[in-house]
């Protein structure tokens, strides 16, 4: 049977495991690979035990958080420490295009399982490794975490109010956004270049360095001899620019002021209030002077107002505006999100239709899907045991007795 | 191998017509480093805001009419759009007439709400697209309002999505030899970006708001030190982190009070949690940190085992030691300035990856001249 999808036929040593990984093998398998998670039941991913659960009731198969960057794979239990389980695992990357791992340098090495070692069995792997902060170097061996690497990736100092310690983004930025999306990129291009080349590759995606990439243009201007700092909600152009409070509760609008036009459209949108006629506001340049003025004046005004109805007024005047949404407002109450499909409900055999996050992109011949709920730990061991790698069922019992596999 | 191979990239023979505003432009840039000959192309008469440096180098520019920009297409593999429906339709480029007349085209039309739907052709800004797509919402102190991320990160975050989906086309399109459109929306590719927020509505009922830099957990968090801040993480989901490595790196520093650090309640989730642990913690750690800089805490508690990491400033970066060593940092040219650019986000042991200084490329092909 055929998916059409774009990368049926390639299969994926998953070692991945926590945050980053595991987010760069989801677009993977959503777009067709056969993504095989190699897990352990000892010492079971720590993402499978952490908040959300279905019902707020722990368990390594009701993570929310796992399930959400798990969808479409498969799953093995392995013991890498017994020589049976080592093998399986090998036997597994000769099936594989691709071997991917986020542990800390050194693991893949003592498991046997290293780049050198795989390369003699399968010359064309692709194989990406991502440490915190690269395989070799002073710093080689330092933990981290995903706000820990924001912090010293210069993203967290840089976000947040002048007038306050920085905040940075309140999530683990570095595993949602900069690390899975440029590992995910690194894969895809080399698994191109082997198609026309036949060569694998070997691929570090330091994540220290590739979180610094989202700060990129404050580094080129830091080198330059500019100092890049907090500057909350401002903007280097628009004025005015900034998140106002509407009616009800912590309840936000976010709107940008870029030229003259559009400086016209929002004091008309606002009834035009007698401050908005003074002189003194007609240029961008003065309007930017006066900007912290301004967000009062404007606060006062659309204090009045629900945040949907401004958004709505203003970006039909043409001015850039949107309600500040939470999770609730994305889910329930966006109508593009909703017209888009954006939120996909999976069936998950213990924590029943509970939500994944869509894939932000349609393909117009080979779109991807969420083909498949998170797999339970180790749901596929047998399968993949004796399906994939020809395993016959009295080996597979007396090696699962064992605790070797399943 | 060759030397020629690695100086080819993974993208080599990969041409993308590239027409982004500052919301697309990543996208190119990342192609660029991978050894696609990206192309810049401004249309004659037309000022779209230019990007900033950043996201250009590597690319190649040239002025074009609609008539040259129809021929480049032929030769492309990929074009790279960042605006909405009715502004592309506007100039005769909406992705489904574009396939149309290049039937090998992958047209990655990047725009901020999508092709499709109600708010398709709102204007949109990079802090709008945040607050669309949920992430604002996450970020910032409860007293405050919320507050965006430095760097224009809604592009940061599209950019790389669509670099992702432009190959996945790629693919398709070197193994069937037809192109398609991927329409990917800005602001769903920030909804991906909440980490759990959305699952923990949907299985606990419970709605995650701004906290600051951090969960309340003693021990973790920013701390003020002679040069700035750390970042320390003492404790995790209310299970202590290192708790002793910690307590013994007080000690010896003649923080004798730490000896309370050792009491069994610091081991306990609702304690660990409660604003009083929080702030007799940090009275402690900061009366140490106060007299030692970034760097210093950095290493010093990294060797002990301990989570912590500095909150570098680009001037940090500039001089970190595992950076430098690594080298890391690049020099390019790119539209004649010469500039210091981070490294890429990964590298390849068998291809040579990264920022490239703009091509001279002359009167060297006529594809681009047109």
């Amino acid at each position: 049977m055929t998916t059409g999808l774009p990368l049926e036929g390639v299969r994926v040593a998953d070692f991945t495991w926590v945050g980053a990984g595991p987010f760069l093998t989801k677009p993977l398998a959503d777009h067709g690979a056969d993504v095989i998670k190699i897990e352990s039941r000892t010492r079971t991913d720590p993402i499978r035990s952490m908040a959300p659960f279905r019902d707020g009731r722990p368990g390594v198969d009701r993570s929310g958080y796992f399930a959400n960057r798990n969808s479409s794979k498969r799953s093995i239990c392995l013991d890498l420490k017994h020589p049976a389980g080592r093998r399986i695992a090998l036997d597994l990357i000769v099936r594989s295009d691709v071997v991917a791992n986020n542990f800390t340098p050194g693991t893949m090495k003592r498991l046997g399982l290293d780049y050198e070692t795989v390369r003699a069995i399968r010359p064309d792997i692709i194989y990406l490794e991502m440490p915190m902060q690269g395989t070799e170097g002073p710093y080689r061996d330092f933990r981290g975490y995903g706000l820990t690497i924001a912090a010293a990736g210069g993203l967290l100092g840089l976000s947040g109010y002048r007038d306050r310690p920085p905040v940075g983004t309140g999530t683990n930025y570095p595993d949602h956004v900069p690390n899975p999306l440029h590992a995910a990129v690194a894969v895809l291009a080399a698994l191109r270049n082997r198609r026309r080349t036949g060569r694998g590759e070997y691929i570090e995606l330091a994540q220290l360095e590739s979180t610094v990439n989202a700060i990129g243009p404050a580094i080129v201007a830091g080198a330059a001899g500019a100092h890049p700092e907090r500057s909350g909600n401002d903007d280097p152009v628009a004025a005015p620019h900034g998140v106002y409070p509407c009616s009800g509760d912590d309840t936000w609008c976010a709107i940008g002021v870029f030229d003259d036009a559009q400086w016209h459209a929002l004091v008309a949108v606002l009834n035009a209030p007698p401050w908005a006629a003074l002189g003194d506001l007609a240029q961008a340049l003065d309007r930017r002077e006066r900007r912290r003025e301004l967000d009062e004046l404007i606060a006062a005004e659309t204090k009045a107002w629900d945040a949907d109805d401004l958004a709505t007024a203003l970006t039909s005047a043409g001015v850039p505006a949107a309600p500040v949404r939470d999770a609730d407002g994305v889910l329930n109450h966006d109508p593009q999100l909703a017209a888009r499909e954006h939120w996909v409900w999976l069936d998950h055999p213990v924590m029943g239709p509970s939500v994944y996050d869509g894939i932000p992109y349609r393909m117009s011949r080979t779109s991807g899907r969420l083909r498949a709920p998170a797999p339970l730990l180790g749901a596929d061991s047998h399968d993949v045991c004796t399906r994939l790698l020809g395993m016959d069922d009295k080996t597979y019992s007396e090696l699962a007795r064992e605790g070797v596999v399943g | 191998m060759h030397e020629e191979d690695v100086e080819r990239g993974p993208l080599d023979g990969v041409r993308v017509v590239d027409l982004t505003t500052s919301l697309g432009a990543y996208t190119g840039r990342l192609l660029s480093d991978l050894g696609a000959d990206v192309v810049r192309v401004d249309l004659d008469g037309d000022r779209l805001p230019r990007p900033g440096v950043f996201t250009e180098a590597g690319k190649a520019r040239v002025t074009a009419g609609r008539a040259g920009l129809e021929d480049l297409l032929g030769t492309a593999q990929i074009l790279l759009t960042s605006e909405g429906p009715a502004a592309l339709r506007a100039r005769d480029l909406h992705p489904e007439d574009v396939v149309r007349r290049h039937l090998g085209l992958v047209h990655v039309s990047v725009s901020p709400y999508g092709l499709t739907g109600p708010y398709a052709d709102r204007p949109a800004s990079d802090l709008t697209l945040l607050a669309a797509g949920g992430l604002l919402a996450l970020a910032g102190d409860p007293d405050r309002e919320p507050v965006r991320p430095w760097g224009e990160q809604s592009t940061v975050i599209a950019g790389a999505h669509a670099a992702v989906a432009a190959l996945l086309a790629l693919l398709t399109l070197e193994a069937t030899g037809r192109g398609q459109v991927v329409d990917l929306s800005a602001q769903e590719a920030v909804a991906h970006s909440l980490e759990n927020a959305v699952q923990c509505l949907d299985l606990e009922g419970v709605l995650r708001n701004r906290a600051g830099s951090g969960p309340l957990e003693a021990g973790t968090g920013l701390f003020r030190c002679a040069d700035g801040w750390i970042y320390l993480v003492g404790g995790l989901g209310g299970r202590p982190l290192a708790w002793s490595a910690i307590t013994e790196w007080l000690l010896d520093n003649g923080i004798t009070e730490a000896e309370a650090l050792r009491d069994e309640r610091w081991g306990e989730r609702s304690w660990r949690r409660s604003p009083d642990a929080a702030t007799e913690f940090r009275s402690m750690f900061e009366r140490f940190a106060v007299h030692r800089t970034k760097d210093e805490l950095y290493e010093d508690g990294q060797r002990r085992g301990i989570s912590i990491a500095p909150v570098a400033t680009p001037a940090d970066l500039l001089a970190n030691p595992q950076l430098t060593e690594r080298g890391f940092f690049r020099e390019v040219t790119v539209d004649g300035r010469d500039l210091v650019f981070p490294g890429p986000p990964y590298r390849f042991a068998g291809s040579r990856v990264g920022p490239r200084s703009t091509p001279d490329r002359s009167g060297t092909d006529e594809g681009i001249t047109a």
